[in-house]
């Protein structure tokens, strides 16, 4: 079954790292240049993001995930560039359309800023196992119950977009269009998703059956499978976060006042 | 001692078919997306399963399916749409409480509850839209509207609100309906499975 989380076992340093300092990384890094203020401090965050997704051998899997992102801001980058109000300095002439230099600059701060905010997010989920991100938090008193039902997301879309094959197939085999003129391509989303979802709702009947079955409601402290270790480095590496936090809190404050 | 609410759409106890709606609902979303793409509607679909769970098992549920999608699918698929999460959860509750006040039975109310989740999303979404894209929505045809009312020196927020309607409104309405068909096809006893703060009547 193929899964549909984006993490990857590499062995790497950042695998080994504690899951609650990976996320205090991408707080951090998301936190500090939006409070300082400056682009050259996004740049910074972002050569370090990418040197951990480097050093974590998981740098080419970002290049989908990027490009997602980098055709929207090709967009704003046109439209910003052409439209802004308060553009007044023409840098590019094409042909009948001129670039403005207000508008790139202003569309070159968000493409910053959400590489920026990508590439943190990045360094967390590509390296770190989502269940060991829920039982951190459950761990620190979040409700073991909506944990099961983050944890139980992973195993069912997989199982879902099996169903969805079978179901495609049986469909066609009985004579269903899914390629042609719009309407064609419509009529045959109904009778595509309306027996998944049937199936599906039918299924959690049972699967809320097992669980309580199985003490799912039962009101006793729950106990860990696995047990968390967070070594020396890691209280070190949170510490360092922290600190980096706050000095940019300080900053901002200071800016402020002064 | 709290009093308790019976049949309240806003029971914060649910019983444990409705919490495992939620990976459900999520599924049907993931699906409807992907199906959507592959028959390469101009339409997302993709909040097909938050409506249906915000039907079934009320505002609150709906509400949580929808933020969980979008942090779900910043986890697998891209990691810009966990801001989103509010919007989804918004569409939940609004879909949510429509369904608790018969709405979702007849066609009219039907269009009527996409119109407002529509609205709902639209305006959670556009600032979101204005602080992160500076206004844009990245699909091609609210874009084209967004540049249009631009050019026509029309303010930011404006134009980025005219954006969005573009692309929310006729998918939530959509949505809704396909969602609705399904709702009153469907088995009481499945109706009656999610709902968890009814109150016991005795008979004797």
């Amino acid at each position: 079954m193929k899964s549909i989380s984006l993490y990857e076992e590499k062995n790497s340093t950042l695998n080994h790292l504690d899951s609650g300092c990976k996320m205090l990384y991408m707080v951090a890094a998301i936190l500090v240049p939006a409070l300082i203020g400056n682009k050259w401090a996004n740049v910074a965050v972002i050569i370090l993001s990418v040197f951990l997704l480097a050093i974590s051998k998981v740098l080419r899997k970002t290049v989908p995930v990027l490009s997602v992102s980098g055709i929207v801001i090709l967009t704003i980058v046109i439209i910003q560039g052409m439209f802004r109000a308060g553009n007044t300095t023409v840098v590019l002439q094409l042909g009948p359309a001129a670039f403005y230099k207000e508008g790139l600059l202003y569309s070159l701060g968000i493409a910053l800023n959400v590489f920026n905010i990508l590439l943190a997010i990045c360094v967390l989920i590509f390296t770190t196992k989502p269940s060991d991100m829920v039982e951190n938090f459950i761990e620190k008193g979040f409700s073991p119950r909506l944990g099961y039902v983050f944890i139980s997301i992973f195993q069912i879309i997989p199982q879902m977009m099996e169903t969805m094959n079978t179901i495609t197939d049986a469909q066609r085999s009985r004579g269903m269009e899914t390629e042609g003129s719009l309407l064609v391509r419509i009529k045959a989303f109904l009778p595509l998703i309306s027996p998944v979802v049937m199936s599906s709702l039918v299924d959690t009947k049972e699967r809320a059956i097992a669980l309580e079955v199985r003490g799912f409601n039962a009101k006793t402290k729950k106990t860990f499978l696995n047990e968390r270790k967070v070594t020396t480095t890691d209280k070190i590496i949170n510490l360092l976060l922290i600190a980096a936090v706050l000095a940019s809190v300080a900053w901002r404050v200071k800016l402020w006042l002064g | 001692m709290k009093k308790k609410l019976y049949n309240s759409p806003w029971s914060l106890e649910f019983n444990t078919a409705a919490l495992v709606l939620i990976p459900a609902a999520v599924g049907i979303n993931y699906l409807g997306k992907l199906f959507a793409g592959v028959l390469k509607l101009p339409l997302w679909m993709d909040s097909i399963g938050t409506c249906l769970a915000a039907c079934l098992a009320g505002p609150v549920v709906g509400a949580i399916c929808g933020a969980i999608n979008n942090i779900i699918y910043g986890l697998t698929m891209s990691p810009i749409s966990m801001v989103y999460a509010f919007s989804q959860a918004g569409i939940g509750i609004v879909v949510g409480l429509m369904a608790y006040y018969g709405r979702m039975n007849k066609i009219g109310g039907a269009v009527a509850t996409g119109i407002l989740a529509g609205l709902a999303a639209v305006s959670i979404s556009t600032p979101l839209n204005i602080a992160f894209w500076g206004g844009t929505t990245g699909n091609l045809w609210g874009d084209a509207v967004y540049a249009l009312s631009l050019a026509k020196d029309l303010p930011v927020w404006l134009a980025s609100l005219l954006d969005e309607i573009v692309v929310d409104l006729p998918d939530k309405i959509v949505t809704v309906i396909i969602v609705m068909g399904m709702y009153r096809g469907m088995p009481k006893s499945l109706q009656s499975l999610y709902q968890s703060n009814g109150k016991i009547e005795s008979l004797d």
